[in-house]
């Protein structure tokens, strides 16, 4: 098992360094012309132009920028914003949005799985009745209409209805209802359909007819045999939600005026700011490939048949 | 600020008009750039007092040396460029200076009480302002509203005091109770024009722009109006201009705008499109430019035209002339292109034109500028002080605005003796002089204003102070916020007010 761990271990370094190192060169390929307006970058002479590159850091080598990345966050210094926030700490930036990002996604992970996953158990008990009827239009519903005109509705109409703030402030818990309600619609669809499908699958097996026939109790039956199976699947990605939770939403962020890490990697790309990129790149493709990581093992908790390696230790 | 390490970008506006300051930037540069000036870094720096022309004569007094005189120091010294900080809190603070409302100084009526990073920025009063008693609002909250929808609800349910529409979002309130409150915000002193590339790779438009009369057809021939239109659907005259420096902001010493000088006036006031005096000129133009048989004079058949990624083409020599009409690639400036497309074909003939269109996709700098891919192109420019030569000056052959790489020594000599004047009545009469040159020779059009948006608001118009330079959008002594949004009526009203007491102040 130790054996298992360290290989996925040594497997999940080499990613994010490869990642990190692709990201790094492929950046230092865009043109450098990016950091003017048009009107700047014909106005300003060659000498203003050179200045303002060194002053931001582009000029050096991509070796001797590389080294000094390392070298820094090797001492704990993310570093400093170039364009986005210029010379703002990015560890500043980081700490003023991620609590933000954290707080909602926590919220609305909590409403998802607390209604979602109840929802989806309701539909595949009464299979083909009317709460199944009514949850299946909900999920269509959130799945096929475009995002953006349900979290408008609820922005505008839903908070004129209950007389709720349409943007949100910290210190204000009932500008907190609306943005964790958009945020969590389509998870709770997420949730509800997945949930249905597997446990329709699981209930459709031969053992559980058996279970059955066995004379046992449907919610025994639900709860120790059904619910085990078919939450397996779902429970893989609760170690990647856990550690995501601080990437925001860039929709729903950007509407209800929460300022967290929603767009914050597509802006730093689109503002050339190399150095925030690097590191957002670094911390996304470390919890991404942790989040994989700890899936397996967290799955393998859960259904104890699943096991890491071809022959017991 | 003129230590080139701090990378200041606007730097070039002010480095050539305080004495010894380009001179200091340009000696730190090289030394930057590895080059031996005989003097090291710290030597540079700390000769600063002696040699730019920049004195704090005692704690309130700053005093400037100039390269020489400057009749419209006063628009310029408004510039953020010009805020004097004390070097003690610069050595403080370094790197940190202005990222957080802590590493900050502040003189102005406000300062930053709050600031949540792309949420909120919460101004208070400053009380050791030396005109407090004018400042009538205790606080004022920045806020971020990503969505314009969303600004228009927050407006109308009271919880913002002034909101942007755009031409879309008017629609939704058109025929409601909030119609009446919409306004049109002023035009800004942006001016949109059009470019001619006079040593374009296209052998048939380089012969062709040379020809003041083919030039005078594409002037007459692109219709501003349509054009502005595609930003301003419901008024789009409002924000045409036909001159090349903007109105409304440089003022003589009886209170004449600079555009009603003899002649610019009367581009000003009219339109020039006008579809049958291009077709005119445009036949004028192949008679000099072609011969008998359709030939562009001077040009080669078959030169293959390479300005790829945007376009490549091969020139046969003929008519149509070939015309490489280079744009970004969103979806208005893709509209913008099949438009101009559109009146140039239509008003100069497809038998005489063949405009062919030309998108960038990445970098426009890169792309078009750099390698010169373009024949035409529309662009626009802003205007940073109060005087005609603040633009005129960057259009002459050497000015750093002259992309079309145009040889106008006339022109050069018009401007180079305008500012040789120091009389503002004699000094605007001699630029009026050189921008009518420009325009009678049809070497640049301009056709656009830029800015100016829907608003609804309930700060009462002219309350705050007015002007064109300088931060003015974020000057807020004096303003009175009413309960109700301000109605069209009551704008009219105090536009009429604010334009008599200025005609009041220019008689006087």
């Amino acid at each position: 098992m130790r054996r298992y761990y360290l290989s996925k271990l040594g497997q999940a370094l080499v990613t994010i360094a490869l990642v990190v190192l692709v990201v790094f060169t492929l950046l230092r390929f865009m043109p450098t012309t990016g950091y003017f307006t048009k009107e700047e970058f014909r106005e300003m002479d060659d000498v203003a132009k050179n200045a303002y590159l060194r002053s931001i850091g582009v000029l050096d080598p991509t070796l001797v920028q590389l080294k000094n990345f390392l070298v820094k966050l090797s001492h704990g210094d993310l570093g400093r914003s170039m364009t986005l926030y210029p010379k703002s700490q990015i560890k500043d930036i980081l700490s003023d949005k991620i609590k933000y990002s954290v707080m909602f996604n926590a919220f609305s992970w909590i409403v998802s799985a607390f209604i979602g996953m109840p929802l989806g158990i309701a539909m595949a008990k009464n299979k083909g009745g009317p709460i199944d009827s009514a949850g299946t239009a909900y999920v269509v519903a959130v799945r096929s209409i475009p995002s953006i005109i349900i979290h408008f509705f609820v922005q505008v109409y839903v908070s004129r209805l209950f007389n709720l703030p349409m943007l949100f402030y910290i210190d204000n818990p009932r500008s907190w209802i609306l943005p964790t309600i958009s945020l969590s619609l389509g998870s709770i669809a997420g949730y509800a359909i997945w949930l249905r499908r597997y446990i329709v699958d699981e209930e459709n097996k031969d053992y559980i007819k058996f279970a059955r026939v066995k004379g046992l109790s449907q919610n025994y039956i639900m709860v120790r045999h059904v619910f085990r199976n078919a939450i397996v699947p779902i429970a893989i990605n609760f170690p990647s939600d856990f550690l995501l939770l601080i990437s925001g939403s860039l929709i729903i962020e950007g509407l209800y005026s929460i300022p967290g890490m929603g767009g914050l990697l597509i802006k730093s790309i689109q503002a050339l700011d190399n150095n925030l990129v690097q590191i957002l790149v670094l911390m996304f493709s470390t919890l991404s490939v942790f989040g994989v990581f700890l899936g397996d093992i967290f799955v393998s908790f859960v259904d104890p048949r699943i096991k890491l390696t071809d022959s017991p230790e | 600020m003129a230590d080139p390490a701090h990378g200041a970008k606007n730097f070039g506006t002010i480095r050539n008009v305080v004495k010894g300051l380009a001179d200091y930037y340009y000696d730190l540069a090289d030394i930057d750039d590895g080059k031996d000036i005989g003097k090291t870094r710290d030597e540079v720096v700390a000769s600063f007092g002696e040699t730019v022309g920049v004195k704090a004569l005692d704690r309130y007094t700053l005093e400037y040396t100039l390269t020489g005189p400057t009749p419209y120091l006063l628009s310029y010294v408004c510039l953020e460029l010009f805020l004097p900080i004390e070097q003690e809190f610069i050595d403080q603070v370094g790197e940190d200076f202005g990222t957080s409302k802590e590493n900050l100084l502040y003189c102005g009526g406000y300062y930053i009480s709050e600031w949540d990073r792309d949420k909120l920025v919460v101004m208070a009063k400053n009380e050791h302002y030396w005109d407090k008693d004018h400042i009538t609002l205790k606080s004022l909250n920045f806020e971020a509203v990503a969505d314009g929808v969303s600004g228009v609800e927050l407006f109308q349910r009271g919880q913002v005091a002034t909101t942007r529409l755009t031409s879309e979002e008017l629609s939704t309130i058109k025929s409601t109770e909030w119609e009446d409150y919409v306004y049109l915000a002023d035009k800004t002193l942006t001016t949109y024009w059009f470019i001619y590339n006079f040593e374009s790779r296209n052998p048939e438009f380089q012969a062709a722009i040379q020809n003041l009369n083919f030039r005078k057809a594409l002037y007459t021939g692109i219709d501003a109006v349509t054009l502005s239109a595609i930003w301003e659907p419901e008024d789009p005259e409002f924000f045409c201009r036909y001159t090349l420096l903007p109105e409304g902001c440089m003022f003589d010493e009886n209170g004449m705008d600079y555009t009603d000088y003899p002649g610019l006036v009367d581009y000003k006031n009219n339109p020039p499109y006008d579809a049958e005096l291009a077709r005119e000129y445009m036949d004028k133009a192949i008679e000099e430019l072609c011969d008998a048989d359709g030939n562009i004079i001077g040009v080669t058949p078959g030169t293959k035209v390479d300005m790829l990624p945007i376009a490549e083409f091969t020139s046969d020599g003929k008519l149509p002339i070939d015309i490489l009409y280079t744009c970004g690639s969103s979806e208005t400036e893709m509209k913008h292109a099949l438009l101009v497309k559109e009146m140039l074909t239509n008003n100069l003939g497809s038998e005489n034109v063949n405009v062919i269109l030309g998108f960038s996709n990445i970098s426009f700098s890169d792309e078009v500028w750099a390698l010169d891919n373009w024949d035409l192109v529309h662009d626009s420019y802003g205007f940073r002080y109060g005087d005609p030569s603040a633009n005129l000056n960057r259009i002459t052959t050497d000015g750093t605005l002259n992309d079309s790489e145009y040889e106008v020594p006339e022109f050069d000599a018009l401007v180079e003796k305008a500012n040789e004047i120091y009389t503002i009545n004699e000094r605007y009469a001699a630029f009026a002089e050189a921008e009518l040159w420009m325009l009678d020779n049809a070497m640049i059009k301009p056709y656009m204003t830029g800015g100016g948006s829907y608003r609804m608001t309930r700060v009462v118009p002219y309350t705050t102070p007015e002007g064109y330079f300088g931060m003015v959008s974020y000057k807020f002594k004096g303003a009175v916020i009413q309960d109700t949004p301000v109605t069209k009526a009551q704008h009219a009203q105090l536009r009429k007010e604010y334009e008599e007491a200025l005609a009041e102040l220019a008689g006087k």
